[in-house]
């Protein structure tokens, strides 16, 4: 039909500024991290050695490293046992109410659209030892103050209650979508028969709303293995390493102590790890919960 | 009395979360009217006594937010304009010219970026910036942000694409325009409701990135919103009145973007997480 649409070289004037992009920013990184990670380059001198798989050996009995995939495991954790329940919860009494909806929808995504940075010195402020909310709070109940962010025992836990703050409405919106999305027939057909709201909720919502949690549960996995700007922002890592997840490891290691081959290990078993996580999902989890047609 | 309570069991729940969201705001602005520190510990939940507005007057001077705002802004825009052309390019190809299978090729690869973690792969970034010879400039940040929304932007615009009636581009034959011609007084206008929802969901992204920011920018003069912020906290910690005026300063601006835009900003963001 028509040559023009057929021209090889405007073709390649169309796709090559994007590709020649994706190339620099996604493949050839990549290849540089996984060439590196097997070197003992320090990022900025000429010396180079290969040394195989050391930098990996050496993460993987670091007890530090472990302590930071631990702290990526409780961002997993609280996300799949905390806030997946409150997700499901709040989308569902949203979707129940008549009155104030869309006043809802609009509050509950707001943290969404803000700055990790800027929410993370709110909070910062919040935990705050001497003029922080929480510890008014406390105060008020007559329970003694606790230094949030300076605790190792609490520091964790306060990040995770921050990045769960910004997070939950995200979900909660998507989730609402779902649940808006059911055919309403269904819902009154099971009225009818005199199911009552709770019935419904859990034998006729919930099992189709399950593909949508899952898609929750997988954002969460990867938002969790990718968090390292709230932890920057709020301890940088501290009391002691005790907030470090695997990202904030790896800058750690690569730009403060000039380790930039072992950086790139680290990084390499980030995605290593982020793969094995969602493949096992998926086989294990995601595919018993199958969609269902309505 | 038991069925207006369960009525409005849904209400107070959500009442009270409407609440944790917003406390947190409002603590932060009745304090940064607050006379100082003491005042604050004073009285946190309360109205300050007088309204001192001087912490707004010196938080502008003392963490050169309109500095800051203004580096976002322009970065932010212009990172997201550069990727939605570049971005819309690709989509135009793949899915409107008559290359099958190297189209399908190219679209699988671009695919395979949303699988790529970008902060694990931010170090040979860091390299390829310094090779580059740009770090430490706005170009640092303005290249990796335009080339990180690509995959997300390619993959919204091309879906978008493909569904335009092929007869579109043979009408234009008819009319003797070029591809070029086809690409941008054809096809371009047709994908506005895509280009709208991939400027918002990049836009956000470049406003709040922090990490590139934070590591390839130096300089202060260069800084970015969110990365200023948290170098005027470091710097004046001990003055959460001030502190909070400038946390209001950067809030405000993305909350009337957000209240102006808020149905096609949450369209936008939860359509780019689910494709993607």
């Amino acid at each position: 039909m028509n040559k023009a649409m057929r021209n090889p070289y405007i073709y390649a004037l169309f796709v090559i500024p994007a590709l020649v992009l994706f190339v620099l920013f996604f493949i050839y990184p990549l290849i540089n991290a996984v060439y590196y990670s097997l070197t003992n380059w320090n990022g900025v001198s000429d010396h180079l050695k290969f040394w195989g798989f050391k930098n990996y050996t050496k993460a993987l009995t670091d007890d530090t490293f472990w302590n930071a995939v631990k702290n990526n495991g409780y961002f997993i954790l609280f996300s799949c046992f905390i806030q997946v329940p409150i997700i499901v919860i709040c989308s569902l009494m949203i979707a129940n109410v008549k009155r104030f909806k869309s006043l809802y929808k609009t509050a509950v995504f707001m943290p969404t659209v803000m700055s990790t940075a800027v929410i993370g010195i709110l909070w910062g402020f919040i935990y705050n030892y001497d003029v922080g909310l929480f510890n008014k709070i406390l105060g008020f109940f007559g329970v003694e103050a606790v230094d949030w962010l300076g605790d190792p025992k609490f520091a964790m836990l306060s990040i995770l209650i921050t990045n769960g703050w910004q997070w939950t409405g995200f979900y909660i919106i998507m989730v609402l979508a779902a649940i808006l999305s059911i055919p309403k027939d269904l819902d009154e057909a099971a009225e009818i028969d005199g199911a009552t709201g709770y019935q419904r909720a859990m034998k006729i919502t919930m099992p189709l709303i399950m593909p949508v949690v899952s898609v929750v549960i997988m954002l969460s996995i990867a938002g969790a293995m990718k968090a390292a700007d709230i932890i920057i922002v709020m301890t940088k890592g501290g009391p002691a390493g005790s907030t470090d997840v695997m990202a904030t490891y790896m800058i750690k290691y690569a730009i403060t102590n000039f380790k930039y081959g072992y950086g790139n290990a680290i990084s390499v078993i980030i995605f290593v790890f982020t793969m094995i996580l969602t493949v096992l999902y998926q086989v294990l989890i995601a595919r018993r919960s199958e969609r269902i047609e309505y | 009395m038991m069925r207006a309570l369960k009525k409005s069991i849904n209400h107070i729940v959500l009442m009270g979360y409407l609440l944790i969201i917003l406390f947190p705001f409002l603590f932060v602005v009745f304090s940064s009217f607050k006379l100082n520190n003491s005042e604050i510990a004073l009285s946190p939940f309360g109205l300050p006594e007088h309204f001192v507005w001087d912490n707004y007057v010196t938080a502008w001077v003392n963490a050169k937010i309109n500095v800051y705002f203004l580096n976002s802004l322009y970065i932010a825009v212009l990172s997201s304009c550069i990727t939605i052309l570049i971005g819309a390019m690709m989509s135009f190809a793949v899915t409107r010219m008559r290359f099958g299978k190297i189209s399908l090729l190219l679209f699988q690869l671009i695919l395979l970026g949303m699988l790529i973690p970008n902060t694990s792969l931010m170090l040979p970034i860091y390299l390829l910036m310094q090779k580059m010879n740009v770090l430490n400039t706005h170009l640092a940040l303005i290249i990796p942000y335009v080339a990180n929304a690509i995959p997300f932007t390619v993959i919204i615009m091309a879906q978008f694409m493909k569904a335009i009636p092929s007869e579109i581009e043979e009408a234009a034959v008819v009319d003797g325009l070029s591809v070029g011609g086809i690409f941008a007084k054809m096809v371009l206008p047709l994908t506005i409701p895509a280009i709208v929802t991939v400027f918002i969901v990049n836009f956000l992204g470049n406003w709040n990135e922090f990490l590139l920011s934070n590591y390839f920018i130096s300089n202060d003069e260069l800084r970015t919103l969110p990365t200023g912020m948290v170098q005027f906290r470091d710097a004046y910690q001990s003055n959460y009145a001030q502190m909070s005026a400038g946390i209001v300063y950067s809030v405000v601006p993305v909350m009337v973007i957000y209240a102006v835009l808020q149905k096609k900003i949450i369209e936008g963001v939860t359509a780019g997480s689910v494709k993607g």
